[in-house]
């Protein structure tokens, strides 16, 4: 399944296979971040280097009070480090500020959260749209279509004029899924997507993203789930702030 | 329509939250109601009352002469600077309204009913023009005296006797005070009428008017000044110079300070409503945080958020200037109906300009957009970190300031009050806007109420301060042993004493006679009065100086609006009277303070005697002090005296009880007492909504707590009185404050109306019925605020509240 992927993502662009470096799409260099607790600081990063290349579907892992979603913040942007650098598909995000971010998120990367996050008063296919609003993606005509077909490759394309509220747990998390492909962006970052779904729906939605990651998607996702190793690529374990395990891509480049 | 998501969003929220928008819609349409009613009364009054009062054309001056026939108007219509001239004459009579009770009558000498140029007046009801030995009366004058068209009249002139006289119509002359306002009736006539009254039909005073109606007072001065000296050259003999303020009906003044005092505590309302507004943007941006955090981590720029929330604001704004704009217009129609009925006028139009809407619309929709900008831009700034991991807690939350501990130290009482009484001041912020906004809306209803106490105190001081039971003005003046003796005789009669009064005018160069007045007299007069030193009648506060002593020669004391008259003057100063064509210099011995008295001047009665050129000393006014003081003895004691007097064929101008006072200036007050509660029910309402929604919001924001509170055992009730008793804290707090801050627009209010009607501020006093009745009424209010949020809290479920997010 590896080499499947690997091939997968190869893509030729103009006929040229992308040069290594490019294939890499994320990269952390010395990564840190303190929060102020209590009026002593609390290190929740300690020099993070890490690297992702496109396609790879990757876990993080590790206790509550790792670190593990200060480090997709700190991807995502949603967190600035304290120092160190942040290159998403070669941006250096870290250099960003809050507008520049957002628009920025806004294209390049899917966010999946845990409690799904659908605005609970836009109808499934309407949430799936906004990104594409917002960022102005697709014309207006385009947006509908399209949000119907994510909605279906996710497989609830009959739930698409319904409220969130209506939809069960699986099938609200396949449509913040859907919403987080709505602006075909490189990078799925996903924070325990499966936390709130029952063991079969949570392997359905990790096939999902399995499956995106196979299409040539980057996904990056903070997960409790050990049973569902086999369809990550790679796992980095974090533990007080440091990565103890996988920090390089194994099959490097 | 394809409509963006993002839109769809906006509307749905807006009818998810459609209690809470409305609230919103409510607050800021009540505002405008309040703001557009005044504006929309104010744009009407202003221009009708100008376009009733220039309507009559009015004189620019009167000039009193001893005739004015037609050599006279045909010269003084070429003198330069003068557009018109007309003749008149003003006969001061009387008209009995019951047994033994007279009241003045002022009768306007009309030479041709149907060719008055100057100080026009129109035909009203009845006969026009009045026929031969009738009367017309002023449409108000009727009124006031309750007769009816046809009725017989018991009318007595100066020097004819007592006669009977039809009324054979009325006529509305805007160019006067109302009638009842004056105390005075307004009679119009023709020349041969008023021989036949008794009179003789010599015309005597000349109205002008100056070229170019110059709003320049100075101007008009300059130029009747001019035609006076020449009529003087050509051998006639001018009197006194009338000259009102231009182009102003007599009360236009009052009704434009009292008018735009209403307008600046309205427009306080539609400020307090937009940060009410904010608040309640700011509720629900706190309970929309999250999905504002959602948005922009799926790429939504802060301006696109800000520019969502600023869409809702204009939506709800127009929604309430939509509603507010039309029912203030038609409640601003109605207050100006009700004021020009007061002020006699008639509305000729009722439109409200344009610019009134296109005012009230911007306003609301631009306030509330300006104010919620603020927590708008504040919320949509967070970063979506901050915003996923608000749980609740922030850096501002309780147990972080001193005042915090001490609340957290009380002990002994029940323990859900002292949750509640801590709740209280969590958000702070939100505390002080409830507070700001019932504390002005009570400040605001105790201002109205002290005021009329004030009033009222005012009144009675001014009734107080006479200790005399009637004041009698003769026609002429009469030799005072004769006319004291006389009167002294009458039974009932305990004292009386000789208090003679003269016109009086500022010293001019010129040696001309001009005053500040209107046609009636009654408005910017100045009086020289005669005032026995040891006199007990008349109590007045001395401001500076002192009162009258028995052997002063050429001492003066003026009351505070005779010291209008005389920029700066303080006591020593020697100022120049004109009393009777002839100067007299006198020395101001003191500076005193009347109530509801005009303009006077007080000497002693050996100074007034040399004003007069008298030797045998004589009366044309008297004071008198009754055995008893009610009004059913006083006018039996008035009709007996004026028997005796004609007897001794002594003829009396007016007879001027003591009560009358009380009644004269007391209804016109009330309107304007109405409007201020009027607005105070404004702001109470907004007031009320700024409670409710900060209820709502605090039970938002907790709805988490009740439902640990709930899941440790606490019952239904316990969270229904927790939440109501944060209510009765709150609207006590405010109770407090509305108590210190009515204190300032009182002295305001107080200053305008005592200023209006005597020169000096009415008496502060706080009303405790204003304290007592906003104490029920805010309580009520604050239950009944509270108690929905309140219910709402107490109905979820465990559960529900849990998961609240």
């Amino acid at each position: 399944m590896l080499a499947q992927i690997q091939t997968h993502h190869r893509i030729l662009i103009n006929g040229k296979p992308l040069p290594v470096r490019q294939s890499r799409l994320i990269e952390l260099n010395s990564v840190t971040k303190a929060y102020e607790v209590a009026k002593s600081k609390f290190m929740a990063l300690k020099g993070i280097d890490m690297r992702v290349d496109e396609g790879e579907f990757v876990a993080v892992v590790g206790k509550s009070g790792s670190g593990k979603s200060t480090l997709i913040n700190v991807i995502t942007g949603i967190d600035s480090p304290t120092s160190g650098e942040v290159y998403v598909a070669s941006t250096p995000v870290h250099t960003l500020n809050q507008e520049q971010l957002a628009v920025w998120r806004g294209k390049k990367i899917g966010i999946v959260f845990q409690f799904f996050q659908l605005l609970p008063t836009l109808t499934v296919a309407e949430n799936v749209v906004l990104p594409m609003d917002f960022c102005n993606v697709f014309s207006p005509r385009e947006r509908r279509k399209r949000a119907i077909a994510l909605l279906e490759k996710v497989g609830i394309a009959e739930q698409a004029d319904k409220l969130p509220a209506a939809l069960s747990g699986g099938q609200q998390q396949r449509a913040a899924i859907a919403r987080a492909l709505a602006n075909d962006p490189p990078l799925i970052v996903a924070d325990e997507p499966t936390g709130n779904l029952d063991s079969q729906t949570s392997e359905a939605v990790i096939q999902l993203f399995a499956n995106l990651a196979a299409e040539g998607k980057t996904v990056v996702m903070v997960t409790h789930e050990r049973d569902l190793s086999r369809y990550f690529t790679r796992s980095i374990l974090l533990s007080d702030g440091v990565i103890v395990q996988g920090e390089e891509s194994q099959n490097g480049h | 329509m394809d409509i963006s998501p993002r839109w769809k969003k906006l509307w749905r929220d807006l009818l998810v939250a459609r209690g809470r928008m409305g609230m919103m819609v409510l607050a800021i349409a009540v505002s405008i109601f309040g703001v557009g009613t005044i504006l929309s009364a104010y744009t009407i009054l202003t221009r009708e009352i100008s376009r009733n009062y220039l309507g009559t054309n009015p004189a620019s001056a009167f000039i009193e002469l001893d005739r004015v026939d037609d050599t006279v108007i045909n010269t003084v219509r070429q003198q330069p600077g003068i557009a018109d001239a007309e003749a008149t004459s003003w006969v001061v009579a009387r008209v009995k309204v019951k047994p033994d009770q007279w009241m003045t009558l002022l009768l306007f000498v009309v030479k041709d009913f149907n060719a008055t140029r100057i100080d026009k007046f129109l035909p009203e009801s009845g006969q026009w023009p009045a026929p031969q030995n009738t009367i017309m009366l002023e449409r108000e004058a009727l009124k006031l005296i309750k007769a009816n068209i046809g009725d017989l009249l018991t009318v007595q002139t100066p020097n004819g006797p007592s006669q009977s006289i039809k009324i054979s119509g009325t006529v509305h002359d805007p160019g006067l005070a109302p009638a009842w306002q004056e105390q005075m009736v307004y009679g119009y006539i023709t020349p041969a009428t008023l021989t036949w009254l008794g009179e003789s039909d010599t015309l005597h005073i000349l109205k002008v008017v100056v070229k170019d109606q110059p709003l320049d007072v100075n101007r008009i001065d300059a130029t009747v000044g001019n035609l006076a000296k020449t009529l003087k050259n050509q051998g006639y003999t001018v009197g006194e110079i009338r000259i009102p303020p231009p182009d102003m009906h007599p009360h236009q003044g009052q009704m434009n300070a009292i008018m735009l005092l209403l307008l600046s505590f309205s427009l306080m309302a539609l400020i307090l409503s937009a940060i009410l507004t904010a608040t309640m943007i700011s509720g629900l941006l706190a309970q929309q945080i999250r999905q504002i955090g959602i948005m922009k981590a799926i790429g939504a720029r802060s301006s696109q958020i800000t520019g969502q929330y600023l869409v809702l604001i204009f939506i709800l704004g127009f929604m309430a200037v939509w509603i507010g704009l039309p029912l203030g217009m038609a409640a601003g129609r109605g207050l100006a109906g009700m004021v020009a009925q007061l002020l006699n006028f008639t509305l000729y139009s009722q439109d409200v300009p344009v610019w009134v809407s296109l005012v009230l619309l911007l306003m609301g929709i631009l306030v509330p957009l300006l104010v919620a900008l603020i927590p708008i831009r504040r919320t949509t700034r967070i970063t979506v970190r901050e915003i996923l991991n608000d749980y609740g807690t922030s850096r501002e939350s309780f147990g972080s300031r001193g005042f915090d501990g001490w609340l957290s130290k009380i002990r002994g009482v029940d323990n859900t009050l002292i949750l509640a009484l801590r709740n209280t001041f969590r958000r702070r912020g939100r505390l002080l806007l409830t507070l700001g906004l019932l504390a002005a809306a009570g400040g605001m209803f105790m201002t109205g109420i002290n005021v009329k106490s004030g009033w009222e105190r005012f009144l009675a001081d001014g009734v107080a301060s006479r200790h005399y039971d009637l004041e009698i003005r003769l026609n002429s003046p009469q030799p005072e042993k004769v006319v004291l003796s006389t009167i002294a005789g009458v039974p009932g009669v305990q004292k009386v004493e000789s208090w003679n009064l003269l016109p009086a005018a500022v010293y001019r160069p010129d040696g001309l006679d001009i005053v500040r007045t209107y046609p009636d007299g009654g408005h910017g007069s100045l009086m020289l009065r005669s005032a026995p030193p040891e006199s007990q009648m008349l109590e007045s506060p001395v401001l500076g100086g002192r009162w009258l002593q028995t052997g002063d020669a050429d001492v003066v004391v003026l009351n505070q609006l005779a010291a209008r008259f005389f920029p700066n003057v303080s006591v020593g100063d020697t100022i120049r009277l004109m009393v009777n064509g002839r100067t007299h210099s006198y020395q101001v011995a003191g500076l005193v303070q009347q109530i509801m008295t005009p303009a006077a001047a007080y000497v002693t009665p050996t100074t007034f005697g040399d004003a007069l050129e008298d030797t045998n000393p004589s009366t044309n006014c008297v004071r008198i002090v009754m055995n008893a003081h009610d009004a059913q003895t006083i006018n039996a004691v008035t009709g007996e005296i004026g028997r005796a007097l004609a007897t001794k064929d002594i003829r009396v101008k007016a007879f001027i009880p003591n009560t009358l006072l009380e009644g004269a200036s007391d209804a016109h007050i009330y309107v304007f007492i109405f409007a201020l509660i009027f607005m105070a029910v404004i702001m109470a309402v907004v007031g009320a909504l700024g409670l409710m929604s900060s209820m709502g919001t605090s039970v938002i924001e907790r709805t988490r707590e009740f439902g640990v509170m709930r899941a440790v055992g606490a019952k239904s009730r316990t969270v229904l009185r927790n939440v109501i008793s944060e209510g009765i804290f709150i609207s006590l707090m405010s109770w407090f404050i509305a108590v210190v801050v009515s204190i300032p627009p009182t002295l305001v209010v107080n200053n305008l109306i005592g200023g209006l009607f005597s020169g000096i501020p009415l008496t502060l006093i706080v009303s405790p019925m204003s304290l007592g009745v906003w104490l029920l009424i805010i309580l009520v209010g604050s239950i009944a605020a509270s108690a929905y949020p309140a219910w709402q809290a107490s109905r979820l479920t465990i559960r529900e509240t849990l998961a609240y997010v």
